[in-house]
């Protein structure tokens, strides 16, 4: 069933309606009989008085009547003595009690009775049409009742059900409602005993989320310790070595590389899972896109000399509702791709548009560029194009583009990527949304034991 | 009053309801969505005033039974429709496919077919009894009791329905639609006798044990067309309607079993 409401409605309104009108139906047979044996009695009542009225032994003048009901005197010989203006001349029935009988065009119930006092037999007989009508007329106005309030009841029920279900909205809504990175025990307030299994498994696995995520976050911190005082011991070390075998022993140069290569990788590594969108403690503030760009290119500036690489920057201001920190390591990983792969003397663009709901942030290189199966892979942690063998020979990890993938969907931007102009080089696009009420400005929780990278 | 309207409206509408909801809870059960119901009826109640209305009309065609033709070739269509929709239904429960617009369209019919049918015997009755100012109350109160009844049960039944697993709602719904359809046949046996294109005849009276109009027994003509006393013709009708559907759906059945087996073992 697609609606617990719905089903709840019609089942109990169906079973309501069903014993309600089977009920109805089974007063209005016994009622109509009880009705029957009512009038049975008044048409006794009226023979016994009509039977002893003292009269004239014949000529007696015909008695006013309506149409509904018609009599027959009889007295001791058999001879009709007295009749209402209807009744006919002859005996209306043959046998002594009730019966029904037909005259006059119509369908008579009869009651013959005769008086052992005087020896008078009255005949008196009543329309059977008029008797149901009259009898069916009173008993709707029992059953009409039943029939009209069934949409009252509908109503009723309705409104009472939603009321029942109040506390599953509310834990629903409360459910939907929280943020990712809110872990806080669900209180539904006064909730029914029947729901109450549901919120407290509900608490007890975001405890275990919040052990968990509290377990990971040590686990993040240990690990940068951990990984990087060795790290930096191994290059001290390395470097007393160079002073001791000389600057140009190909071993320790190799070592080298492969050192920065390890600090890198744990470096980025510890931001991937830093960066993620669950609990990343963001903290949203209005951004001049251009000028954190032009930070970082001034940073920067030396590696794109070093590679005889132009750097420009253009288009608008580009001011979007985010977190700085994420969104340096966003076009700071950009920039590096491009830096990394765009050959000795090339051109890397970075341009900025503010559309008509967004804010557009492009990095424009004029590389090798990637093929259209490798740009869907590309987010992919660990992926590289072309593997460790990549035509650029630069080192790297993978994991730069995840990182910027994770800090794209924390902003609510869209990433995307295309080949440049006449199919060269490589453009990355990542729009944001204008409107700062998109942004969950409810991760604004502050960076504190976050924040220390710089 | 009450009691006449109560029965011909409880009459009319268990059959057709009961229908709804066996083919409304089993497409619920094989995930078929259920858009074709609202055309189904409001084609019939357009079909239900149509033909209650020009029935006058109709009535004189084929020799004055034109009304008993066009009804039994109304039953015999909804059988054709159901064989067709019970086969579709098995093929839909082993290979599950976006519903079709023929399987949409024949689900449309049918409702159609149904609804008009009987409700343009309620129209008939109930046009031919509102000018009478005694009966009103009467007349709108036994056909709302029957039009409740009608619908409770078969709202009740589509909820029991929906409680079986798929394969055994495929089992029950099949099962109750070929009495269904076979119930539709043998009524549409009466309209032919009633045409004089088949013999009448009495096998026996079951009234005494089960009467026709009772609640019981007003549930049995919808959900298998019950007759206290059939004719020979409706029986043998009734008999191979229900054995042919039956079997066709058997033979679907076990066709489908064996090429699950042969996908199995290959």
């Amino acid at each position: 069933m697609s609606s617990l409401r719905r089903f709840l409605l019609v089942s109990v309104l169906s079973a309501l309606m069903l014993v309600n009108f089977i009920a109805a139906l089974h007063g209005y047979r016994s009622s109509m009989v009880e009705a029957e044996n009512l009038f049975d009695q008044k048409l006794t009542a009226m023979a016994v008085q009509l039977s002893s009225v003292p009269l004239r032994t014949t000529n007696n003048a015909p008695a006013p009547d309506d149409e509904n009901m018609v009599f027959q005197l009889f007295n001791q010989d058999g001879k009709l003595v007295w009749h209402s203006v209807h009744a006919p001349d002859q005996y209306i029935a043959a046998n002594e009690g009730f019966s029904e009988n037909n005259f006059n065009g119509y369908r008579w119930r009869t009651l013959s009775y005769f008086n052992f006092v005087n020896g008078h037999r009255i005949m008196i007989a009543e329309r059977v049409d008029l008797r149901y009508q009259l009898a069916e007329s009173v008993i709707l106005q029992s059953i009409v009742p039943v029939v009209l309030v069934l949409p009252v009841a509908g109503l009723l029920i309705w409104l009472i059900i939603g009321h029942g279900l109040k506390s599953l909205a509310i834990l629903a809504g409360i459910l939907r409602r929280k943020a990712a990175d809110d872990l806080s025990a669900v209180d539904v307030g006064h909730a029914p005993d029947e729901l109450m299994p549901v919120i407290d498994s509900v608490n007890s696995l975001l405890r275990r989320l919040t052990a968990s995520f509290d377990r990971e976050r040590r686990f993040s911190a240990d690990a940068a310790h951990e990984l990087r005082t060795p790290i930096s011991a191994i290059k001290m070390h390395l470097h007393n070595l160079r002073d001791e075998y000389g600057k140009d022993d190909e071993s320790l140069l190799n070592l080298d590389r492969d050192v920065d290569r390890l600090a890198h990788l744990v470096e980025q590594m510890l931001l991937l899972h830093r960066t993620t969108p669950d609990h990343y403690p963001a903290k949203f503030e209005p951004i001049s896109l251009a000028a954190l760009t032009r930070e970082i290119i001034a940073d920067r500036y030396t590696d794109f000399v070093s590679k005889d690489q132009s750097i420009e920057l253009f288009g608008d201001d580009g001011e979007v509702n985010g977190d700085r920190f994420a969104l340096g390591i966003l076009i700071q990983n950009l920039l590096n791709n491009a830096y990394k792969y765009t050959q000795q003397g090339g051109a890397i663009q970075v341009k900025i548009d503010t559309l008509k709901n967004a804010v557009r942030l492009m990095v424009i290189d004029n590389g090798p560029g990637i093929s259209a199966e490798a740009q869907a892979r590309v987010f992919e942690r660990f992926y590289r194009v072309g593997g460790d063998r990549h035509s650029s020979g630069v080192s790297g990890c993978g994991l730069g583009l995840s990182i910027v993938e994770h800090i794209a969907e924390l902003h609510n931007a869209r990433i995307s990527m295309a080949n440049g102009e006449d199919n060269t080089g490589l453009v990355v696009s990542v729009e944001f949304p204008l409107a700062t009420s998109t942004i969950e400005l409810k991760r604004s929780i502050t960076l504190t034991g976050y924040g220390e990278r710089k | 009053m009450l009691l006449t309207s109560v029965i011909i409206v409880i009459r009319e509408v268990l059959e057709a309801a009961l229908l709804v909801s066996i083919l409304l809870s089993l497409c619920f059960q094989l995930g078929i969505e259920r858009s074709w119901f609202k055309w189904g009826l409001l084609g019939g109640i357009a079909g239900s005033i149509g033909l209650g209305s020009q029935l006058g009309y109709i009535s004189n065609w084929f020799d004055g039974v034109g009304q008993e033709v066009i009804d039994a070739g109304l039953q015999i269509f909804i059988y054709i429709c159901l064989l067709y929709i019970c086969v579709q239904f098995i093929n839909h429960f082993y290979k599950r496919h976006p519903l079709t617009n023929v399987l949409r369209a024949t689900l449309i019919i049918i409702i159609s077919c149904a609804m008009t049918r009987e409700g343009s015997e309620i129209y008939i009755y109930l046009s031919a009894f509102q000018s009478l100012p005694e009966t009103g109350v009467s007349l709108y109160s036994g056909s709302a009791i029957g039009l409740g009844i009608g619908f409770s049960c078969c709202a009740l039944f589509y909820y029991w329905l929906l409680s079986f697993s798929p394969s055994r709602a495929l089992l029950v719904s099949c099962a109750l639609l070929t009495m269904v359809a076979s119930g539709m046949m043998l009524q549409a046996g009466k309209m032919l006798i009633q045409a004089d294109l088949l013999p009448d005849g009495q096998l026996w009276d079951s009234n005494s044990l089960l009467p026709e109009d009772g609640l019981t027994g007003q549930l049995l003509y919808a959900l298998a067309g019950y007759e206290a006393t059939p004719a020979p013709a409706q029986l043998i009708m009734y008999s191979l309607s229900a054995a042919c559907m039956a079997t066709v759906m058997l033979l679907r059945y076990n066709s489908w079993r064996k090429q699950k087996v042969a996908e199995e073992i290959s």
